[in-house]
């Protein structure tokens, strides 16, 4: 074994891998399949290029679609060439428009300490607070236009401002009403310095394209430019990189795979990949061989896929490249009828049961909604299976860790009266007291004091015990030394652990626990231990609280979440006609772009498997009688159904 | 150049309140002491250094500036250095240094050129009960960075860029040559020897120690006797001493090098702590050119710039050496900053270097000759659009929303820029920033005329930055009757820091009674009571003084030029006598007509003999000039 973890994976490449790896100069897109390392590949093109440039200072900058594949991919280059992981800028979109925003916002008038508001109820407050105040000013609006937050999440998304918004909405009748309304939302957003998530590429692009300059410094700061999951890029995304790129600039390399694209509906498409082959005139090369399916998942995944027409042209079918295989062919893929929907959950449930515990972490169920996850997790508990149902958390659950993070913020953002409203309701679960928000903030605005400090005030009056004053006693030295925030933390977090103790430990806190823990150390790892206060904040918004489920649970998550991800067994339930294919598919037609999505949904949750693919479906769903999925037929395993 | 200090602002730091300095690639600062030079050099190398985090060094109360001898420096706002580092031209730092330093580095969106600020800070912190010092890099609109811009690495990183070398007045050749010394002892450590010569030095160090040894058997004798302090040491085993006559390593031969040198060629040599104290501190000079030449790429990064914080390079200096030592110190590496007395070397000090330290009831107050001004106001379309019909005067910067002008600000554009706000809700506010601008421009003096200055008012210009109060009069014969005049009148110009300008000889009156104004030096003037001398005051007026102002400040004869006011002064006898004693037989006889004629002849010479006269003579002083006298009155309480 080389002492170089680097040069020994190197050496572990395929040829064409290694092509991908040594690429230098230029633009490039790998079309890479499932299970065909692509992260290998990324990971070590960022190391090789970091590698090679010792002397150097440029960063190599890496985009993906979630924080954990960033963590991941930081972590693995961090691993190949050890202390140069400073030089890989690694993360989401969304984060790298953040980092553009606090070193240069400030040319929008975007001030750096800038909060990211991540929950729609957060957003809806805003817009209704905005309402209010324009109503006020005598605007012809009212509350009810918060019902508009969707549609100008929908222009925002579309790279489309308040001021232009109006002349894009033709179709709409009361298009003027709308814009007033963004106008308003947008106003008040830059007053309280907040950004919600479309904001961030929103103002990202706005800033790249108002000020050139600022574009040709990260041109010139981060002279290679890797996009993971490129087919997941939705316009806004693309116009974004095209932007930053300029004319000239052609570093940009590219890894996707046009039959895995399940965000249309978030405006991913296949133009994209076409746009980034005419704009940057790309090197193709691709990489079709699955190491991760046994043959006869790819030999499906390949047939199904071959009735989509939305594809890269030449597209090679994929080659199975798995040799070590733990069972027998005839179990590779299975194929179960249920009766009903019941009988499936519980079916696919016994069998999860049956087997051995040790395997239960490796095994996951797959649908294509989240209400058939319900029944099987339902029918895993009452067999006495761990299982979760894996979601993004964008809020913690416990009133705790909402309190915790809330007086976090106060003490950032001391003028913040929705995070002081959040602070409050949060307490008074905890400790079971009614301080009244208005209240606190009418006299903190009568007496000129902090919002902060006077709920500590109105609190303590109420507070007798010894376990809630405690808690204030911290809040309260939070307050006077926000410098010393990390210690108060660790405190309050050993306070919060010391509750668990008892008979009846918290679901909620010990869940959010463990997901404080696990955040902590990824934000750390992501942006360093030392990063501020504010900074800390904000990785925590952008950030899902959902913790690493226990060794030995059973996974199950939609076709969407389950993007990225490989298990050794997977069950792959409601394989029916309008269940997936989706109706709303349907209803659009055989050959439309609706039904080539679910196709690929399909061909994305199928080839997760590393070792069997139980396929299994019922005759009826929700009192329906349900065909077996047309995806059946096309991979040609209908006829195998016992 | 690729980095230097571009601005600096300090606030409530020692002697100093509030002050903006723009610097130069060299910036040279003049003032009396006390007047806050040294803190203004210190609140650079604070800023670059870490001074304030080490043990020992640490702040004090005394750095907070205080306004009363009550006020509590635990309750200041505290110290705030804030450097800021630009590019010159867009693109002009190179993509190694722009990419270190990428997450603290700026751009400015309009002009598209990069700058870093960094911002020092020390406050009283309650908690640790102690002034705790911070260090933080801003955004374009002077807010703290955060992020990965707020790490801890950067500052390290942006100080290699920017080291900070500190050459106090006291330069003792004795320690700045030393072998730990800041650059001496650098650079002899980074010698590199081939291992090679090395071994042979080693060997023939050996040889000569034992060939000394043997030149006299005393020396063994005394080892031998030495060696009982070892046994009485180790006990167990014997150990054993030998005498070391030469060095024991190449490295100790290389730590004692020295300079050695020798003025003339048959002199003899001699080591440099033997030369005069001139010599000494001018080497210290020098050899931080060395230290930067050939070392800095290698400790610091390639594109680094040292600064330079020199105080008093003339020290010691004979006029002539420290007069020609501008052009070798203007020629050292990197950004220098430097204070000075000498007039010698301010003399060929280009103006808008030159900056006047003094201490007012505001705390230390810097004035210079800016090339333009700037105000905050806030940006709207109509300025933008003025602005873009006026570039070549006007700038507009949108993220520090500031106007800035590149001369002086007219009144048609004033009153234009005031049209852009005529409906702001804060035009009232507004209107008096703009009223502000177009004050302070008023005193902008041109390239052009700077130019001239430098080509005709040499002579006399190190000195006049020196002065407390400028007494501006036309010629030299003035010059010599108002010099003597003023000691006669117990007011001795050179005792008072008045200096006497000769203004026909160095350019024109208006251009000393503009830079009066830019550098806030208290002046006054004594003009011929004729054409040209009402001219000059008319000239002055011209430069945007007021009219009363300049009629307060300049006086006239009222009897025609120098020569009729002194005869109508009834000093006939005294102007034929100076005449005579300068060698003109018939001065004591010729017609009054003549008299006159001859007198504007030679003016420099009866009135060098009139100034001679003057001397102990009280009773003639009082006959001199009314106008002359009023104005020697005048500038005691002259401000």
């Amino acid at each position: 074994m080389t002492d170089n973890l680097l040069d020994a994976t190197r050496i572990k490449l395929t040829e064409i891998q290694k092509r991908a790896v040594d690429w230098n100069e230029g633009a490039m897109l790998v079309l890479a399949g499932p299970g065909s390392g692509k992260t290998q590949v990324l990971t070590c093109r960022i190391a090789r290029l970091l590698d090679a440039s010792r002397e150097k200072s440029f960063r190599v900058l890496a985009l993906t679609f979630t924080n954990k594949a960033a963590d991941e991919m930081k972590e693995r280059v961090a691993g190949f060439v050890p202390g140069l992981e400073e030089r890989a800028n690694i993360g989401t979109f969304h984060s790298f428009c953040g980092q553009i925003l606090r070193q240069h916002g400030v040319h929008l008038n975007i001030k750096p300490d800038f909060a990211i508001y991540s929950q729609l109820d957060d957003r809806k407050v805003v817009l209704e607070d905005a309402l209010k105040r324009a109503a006020g000013e005598g605007q012809p609006l009212s509350v009810d236009d918060v019902r508009y937050l969707k549609i100008i999440d929908q222009l925002k998304s579309l790279l489309i401002g308040p001021e232009e918004a109006e002349s894009k909405l033709s179709r709409f009748d009361d298009k003027a009403r709308i814009a007033m309304t963004y106008k308003a939302y947008e106003n008040d957003l830059h007053q309280l310095n907040v950004l919600d998530f479309n904001s961030l590429i929103f103002e990202a692009h706005r800033l790249i394209t108002k000020f050139p300059a600022i574009a040709a410094r990260y041109r010139r700061s981060h002279p290679y430019w890797l996009l993971d999951e490129f087919q997941d890029t939705n316009d806004a995304q693309y116009r974004l990189i095209h932007a930053l790129a300029g004319d000239e600039f052609q570093n940009v390399f590219a890894v996707a795979d046009d039959d895995q694209i399940i965000y249309q509906w978030n405006g991913a498409s296949f133009r994209q990949i076409q746009r980034l082959r005419s704009d940057f005139g790309v090197e193709l090369i691709q990489l079709p061989t699955n190491y991760r399916c046994p043959p006869s998942i790819v030999e499906a995944a390949n047939k199904l896929v071959s009735y989509n027409a939305h594809r890269t042209e030449a597209k090679k079918p994929l080659q199975a490249g798995k040799t070590k295989l733990k069972f027998p062919e005839s179990e590779h893929i299975q194929l179960l009828v249920y009766g009903s929907q019941e009988e499936e959950a519980e079916g696919v449930a016994l069998m999860i049961s049956r087997r051995d515990r040790t395997e239960w972490g490796q095994t996951a169920v797959l649908a294509r909604n989240r209400s058939l996850l319900e029944k099987i997790h339902q029918a895993l508990q009452e067999k006495g299976v761990q299982a979760v149902i894996a979601q993004r958390r964008d809020d913690f659950l416990s009133p705790e860790f909402r309190w915790l993070v809330a007086c976090l913020v106060q003490t950032v953002r001391p003028l913040d009266n929705r995070n002081i409203t959040v602070l409050i309701e949060a307490f008074n679960r905890i400790a079971g007291i009614e301080v009244s928000v208005d209240q606190v903030i009418a006299d903190a605005e009568a007496t000129g004091h902090g919002y902060f400090g006077t709920w500590l005030n109105a609190a303590k009056q109420i507070i007798s015990d010894d376990k809630h004053s405690k808690l204030l006693e911290m809040a309260g030295r939070l307050a006077d030394e926000p410098f010393a925030a990390k210690k108060m933390l660790r405190d309050l977090i050993t306070e919060f652990r010391a509750t668990l103790d008892g008979d009846e430990p918290d679901r909620d806190l010990s869940q959010d626990l463990k997901a404080w823990t696990e955040i902590g150390r990824d934000i750390a790892m992501h942006v360093g231990g030392q990063a501020p206060l504010d900074q800390f904040l904000q990785e925590l918004q952008l950030r899902s609280k959902e913790p690493t489920p226990q060794p030995g649970t059973v996974t199950l998550m939609t076709v969407h979440a389950a993007k990225g991800r490989e298990f050794d067994t997977v069950h792959l339930i409601g394989m029916a006609e309008d269940i997936l294919p989706s109706y709303q598919s349907r209803q659009k037609g055989d050959s439309s772009p609706e039904m080539e999505e679910e196709r690929r949904n399909c061909f994305v949750a199928i080839t997760r498997a590393k070792e069997c693919l139980i396929i299994s479906r019922s005759q009826e769903y929700r009192g329906w009688s349900k065909q077996p999925s047309r995806f059946l037929i096309e991979m040609e395993l209908a006829d195998t159904e016992q | 150049m690729l980095m230097r200090v571009t601005e600096l602002r300090i606030q409530n730091f020692r002697s100093i309140k509030n002050l903006n300095l723009e610097l130069g690639k060299t910036t040279v600062f003049i003032g009396p002491n006390n007047s806050g030079k040294t803190a203004i050099l210190d609140a650079v190398r604070i800023a670059l250094t870490r001074k304030w985090g080490q043990r020992g060094t640490g702040f004090t109360e005394y750095d907070i500036h205080l306004a009363t001898e009550s006020d509590d420096p635990k309750v200041s706002p505290g110290v705030s250095i804030e450097i800021r580092t630009e590019e010159e031209q867009p693109g002009e730092w190179p993509d190694e240094l722009q990419q270190d330093l990428d997450d603290i580095s700026q751009l400015d969106a309009v002009t598209g050129k990069s700058f870093i600020t960094l911002r020092a800070s020390c406050v009283w912190n309650a908690a640790d009960a102690a002034f705790l010092p911070a260090w933080e890099f801003l955004n374009a609109a002077r807010a703290p960075l955060v992020g990965r811009s707020g790490r801890r690495v950067n500052l390290e990183r942006f100080w290699q860029y920017l080291p900070v070398f500190y050459l106090g007045a006291l330069r003792d050749a004795d320690d700045e040559f030393s072998s730990r010394s800041q650059f001496w002892g650098r650079l002899l450590k980074a010698m590199e020897i081939p291992s090679a010569l090395e071994a042979r030095v080693q060997r023939l160090l050996d040889i000569l120690n034992r060939k000394l040894l043997q030149a006299d058997p005393r020396l063994a004798q005394v080892a031998d006797v030495l060696s009982g302090a070892t046994r009485v040491a180790a006990r167990d085993r014997a150990g054993s001493v030998d005498l070391r006559l030469v060095p024991l390593k190449s490295w100790d031969l290389l730590s004692k090098a020295e300079i050695i040198l020798r003025n003339e060629p048959d002199w003899p040599w001699l080591p440099l702590q033997r030369h005069g104290q001139g010599v000494q501190s001018l080497s210290v000079v020098f050899l931080f050119q060395a230290f930067v030449e050939h070392l800095l790429a290698e400790l610091y990064e390639e594109h680094s710039v040292p600064v330079l914080a020199l105080e008093e390079p003339e020290t010691h200096l004979h006029p002539q050496a420290a007069r020609t030592l501008w052009a070798h110190v203007n020629e050292l590496p990197g950004q220098k900053i430097i204070t000075t007395h000498s007039p010698y070397f301010v003399q060929h000090v280009p103006f808008r270097d030159i900056r006047l330290v003094r201490l007012t009831e505001d705390g230390t107050e810097v004035r210079w000759l800016p090339p333009s001004f700037s105000v905050q106001v806030p940006d709207n379309a109509e300025l933008a659009a003025l602005v873009g019909n006026n570039a070549q005067l006007l700038d507009f910067d949108t993220a520090t929303q500031t106007l800035t002008v590149g001369g002086k600000l007219e009144e048609p554009l004033y009153r234009d820029l005031l049209t852009c706000y005529g409906i702001h809700a804060d035009r009232a506010v507004i209107s008096g920033v703009l009223h502000d601008l177009k004050d302070r421009s008023q005193q902008f003096i041109s390239d052009d005329e700077l130019k001239a200055l430098e080509t005709y008012a040499r002579r006399i210009r190190g000195e006049i930055f020196f002065a407390h109060r400028w007494f501006i009069v036309e010629g030299q014969a003035e010059y010599l009757i108002v010099h003597a005049l003023a000691r006669e009148l117990d007011y001795d110009l050179d005792e008072h820091g008045v200096s006497l300008i000769d203004a026909m000889n160095n350019g024109n009156p208006a251009t000393f009674a503009a830079l009066a104004r830019a550098f806030g030096i208290p002046w006054c003037a004594v003009f011929d009571g004729d054409q040209a001398g009402n001219q000059y005051i008319q000239s002055i007026k011209d430069r945007d003084f007021d009219d009363a102002y300049v009629d307060q400040r300049c006086a006239v004869h009222p009897n025609g030029d120098l020569e009729g006011q002194l005869l109508a002064d009834g000093l006939e006898p005294e102007l034929r006598t100076a005449l005579n004693n300068t060698g003109q037989a018939d001065a004591m006889t010729i017609d009054r007509p003549t008299l006159e004629l001859r007198l504007g002849n030679s003016k420099v010479h009866y009135a060098a003999e009139l100034a001679a006269m003057l001397r102990g003579n009280p009773e003639l002083a009082a006959r001199m000039p009314q106008t002359f006298r009023d104005a020697i009155g005048g500038l005691r309480g002259l401000a």
